[in-house]
């Protein structure tokens, strides 16, 4: 037990006690708000994108004026009007407008046309459009002869409202920025998981493998047991992620509790402490499969190189719930999804997901955990049988063959 | 005590160690000697229970090695290898540790060795600051400093400089004074002479002698001679009792067919070479090492 805690302490110490570790620690929650939420915020806020450029509008209608004065007005974007279509055009070429949005007098009989440079600015000639064919409308209807309060009585949206509905029944009503929210916060939930169980399976396969390359596994050998290195291990870095977690939990409990109400700035509202425990709970389930995972491949590789190439399918594994984050996300009751969220290779992060966003019945949690611990157990045996045979093994690149029989020993 | 009986090993095609067998008492130093690729390292990883034999039987104070007897045992592996990143005094300390020691003794021990060695300096450092010789002798403490009874040492004088080499000849010595057990390989027979009690010479995995030094050279000796001398040398070596002549400049070293030969020697040579020194020497294991093996290995001449 006290060489167990001795190895434990040193591997922990090894991961924790450096630079790249505390930088990672401190930034990361800044990182994953960075490349999940950035892009959608900035996509629906296109006068950050656009750099607080003006967009440039020739019309002979002040309708047509009002309207998208009102609404780019909303989104922080100013309307001018160029002197002339060729100076329109040529100053959204040298860069001082976003774009030019260019109405003929004969609208809507003759179509408008919005000149881009890179036309992908989808949200700016979206709203154009969409506010342009709201008038037209407006106006066929009115040349039709239809008197003004039939137009506005055709015209009403009707109304629309989102319910989730809990396991109990309760009904909680969504707004549309809820759905967003959720879709983000399930986002930057499945790359935190991703990211640190990939991070961490990598750091104890390289871990392992630099075992054998710095020549010290004969030493702890003669010390320890295969076992005692190798859980030794897995727990060192265990508790370093646990470290990590228990700071980026605490970093946003600040952020709801104190920090967001004081400068009145809010995180989703799926970033409950609730959320929190899951997504603490299935990154050391998968944090466990995928260490014993890398130790057992680490242990079998001749060195790092050859570590990469034998960890493709535990890459694949972490992936496939990566690559269907979004279908997930729409339709988390999906017979596909729900397989997906009782196997273990992919359970933890797809069970997260449908926590976040519907309620699975209390069993089919259970059965997934429950699943997850059996063959968190399974593979670490498994591993541990590699690890010993393949341990002291060196100079020759096994496949995963090979590697399979030793694990299949008694 | 270290007991090996019939200890075989077979590598996928290659026979490793072809039923060896040796005992290592207790207060004596044992020297498992052999040219390279001869089976000694394979030997003493088995010893260590690193890896299994495929028959035969190792024990270890009379019972096979259990995880717990890992405590009493020193090993110095042939591939040295030492965590990088740690500092020297952190790494000893795990080391300890992970052996069970006493931690204050463990450091007393190991303040002790690193100023014995002369690197008590450089205990706040990192090791991968440390020379190949600083680290080596690194390693030699971290084997030591837990106090083990049994010492198991593959090829400790590589790589070392002749004075670190005298170092750590004594630190053997010293070791054995204090009744450890302590068995080392190499192939550099000057070592094994000056402080073996005993060898095992293995060649191609199989042993070629076994038994003290003393009887090793009375059995396997032949009684030479040095002459160094001025003139043409060119007929010593067709003298009929010579049996072998090793060439130096202005030297050479005369194997004989017996003992009585040397006043032939000397009486053949009256006349015919100017002889500044005639002398009788006394079989070098590396002689022995040398006719037995055969073949003079690359770096058995490096002491």
């Amino acid at each position: 037990m006290r060489k167990l805690l001795a190895i434990t302490k040193r591997e922990f110490r090894a991961a924790a006690a450096n630079k790249t570790f505390i930088i990672m620690t401190i930034l990361g929650p800044f990182l994953i708000l960075a490349i999940t939420i950035l892009p959608g915020l900035l996509s629906s806020n296109p006068s950050v994108m656009g750099g607080g450029k003006p967009l440039a509008v020739t019309t002979q209608q002040p309708v047509v004026q009002a309207a998208l004065e009102q609404a780019f007005g909303q989104q922080n974007i100013q309307l001018v009007t160029p002197a002339s279509e060729q100076e329109g055009k040529d100053r959204v070429v040298s860069g001082d407008y976003v774009g030019y949005l260019s109405v003929p007098a004969a609208w809507p009989q003759q179509g408008a046309v919005y000149y881009s440079s890179s036309g992908t600015e989808a949200n700016m000639f979206g709203t154009a459009s969409g506010v342009l064919s709201a008038i037209a409308t407006r106006l066929r209807i009115q040349e039709a002869g239809i008197p003004a309060d039939q137009i506005e009585q055709l015209l009403a949206e009707p109304g629309f409202q989102l319910i989730r509905l809990g396991a109990g029944m309760q009904e909680e009503e969504k707004s549309e920025n809820d759905f967003l929210g959720l879709l983000f916060t399930a986002l930057g939930f499945v790359m935190l998981i991703y990211m640190t169980v990939l991070l961490y399976g990598q750091l104890i396969g390289r871990s392992v493998v630099q075992e054998k390359t710095m020549k010290t596994v004969e030493i702890m050998l003669s010390s320890v047991s295969a076992r005692q290195l190798m859980f030794g291990k897995i727990l060192g870095l265990g508790l370093a992620g646990i470290l990590q977690y228990a700071v980026w939990v605490g970093m946003a409990g600040l952020v709801i509790n104190f920090f967001g109400p004081a400068l009145n700035v809010s995180l989703p509202a799926a970033v409950s402490m609730g959320n929190m425990f899951w997504l603490v709970l299935f990154f050391l389930l998968a944090f466990f499969i995928y260490a014993a995972g890398y130790a057992a491949l680490g242990s079998a590789a001749e060195d790092e190189h050859h570590l990469g190439q034998l960890a493709w399918p535990l890459l694949i594994f972490l992936m496939i719930p990566m690559v269907l984050i979004s279908p997930m996300v729409m339709n988390p009751g999906s017979p596909l999804v729900v397989v997906l969220s009782f196997f273990p290779m992919t359970s933890p992060i797809v069970m997260l997901v449908r926590l976040l966003v519907s309620s699975p019945a209390w069993w089919e949690l259970a059965l997934c955990i429950g699943l997850l611990l059996l063959t968190i157990y399974g593979l670490s045996v498994m591993a541990a049988k590699i690890f010993r045979t393949g341990i002291l093994m060196t100079g020759k690149r096994y496949t995963f063959k090979e590697i399979l029989r030793w694990a299949a020993r008694r | 005590m270290i007991e090996v009986k019939k200890v075989v090993k077979q590598y996928d095609s290659v026979l490793a160690v072809d039923k060896i067998s040796f005992t290592a008492n207790s207060g004596e130093i044992f020297g498992l000697i052999g040219p390279n690729g001869a089976g000694k390292t394979t030997t003493i990883r088995m010893i260590m229970n690193i890896i299994a034999p495929d028959s035969g039987q190792i024990l270890i104070d009379g019972h096979p090695m259990r995880e717990s007897d890992k405590a009493r045992i020193g090993y110095l592996p042939e591939e040295r290898g030492l965590y990088k990143k740690m500092k020297v005094g952190e790494l000893l300390a795990f080391l300890s540790e992970i052996k069970g020691g006493d931690r204050k003794a463990c450091a007393e021990r190991a303040d002790k060795w690193l100023t014995r060695f002369g690197i008590y300096d450089w205990k706040e450092r990192k090791v991968d600051e440390l020379s190949k010789g600083m680290a080596q002798k690194v390693q030699f403490i971290g084997t030591v400093a837990h106090d083990p009874q049994v010492l198991l040492f593959d090829e400790p004088f590589s790589g070392l400089d002749p004075l670190s080499q005298d170092l750590l000849l004594q630190a053997f010595l010293d070791l054995k004074r204090q009744g450890k057990t302590i068995l080392f390989s190499t192939h550099i027979m000057d070592h094994a002479e000056k402080i073996c009690e005993r060898i095992l010479l293995i060649n191609k995995s199989r042993e070629v002698i076994s038994g003290s030094l003393a009887e090793v050279k009375s059995r396997h000796g032949t009684p030479a001679v040095r002459i160094e001398y001025d003139g043409n040398a060119g007929f010593v070596a067709k003298l009929p009792f010579v049996k072998s002549v090793r060439e130096f400049p202005r030297a050479l070293e005369v194997e004989l067919a017996s003992v009585d030969d040397t006043d032939s020697l000397y009486s053949a040579l009256a006349g015919k070479l100017k002889v500044r020194r005639f002398e009788l020497l006394e079989p070098s294991l590396h002689s022995i090492f040398i006719r037995l093996v055969g073949t003079d290995k690359e770096g058995s001449t490096n002491a």
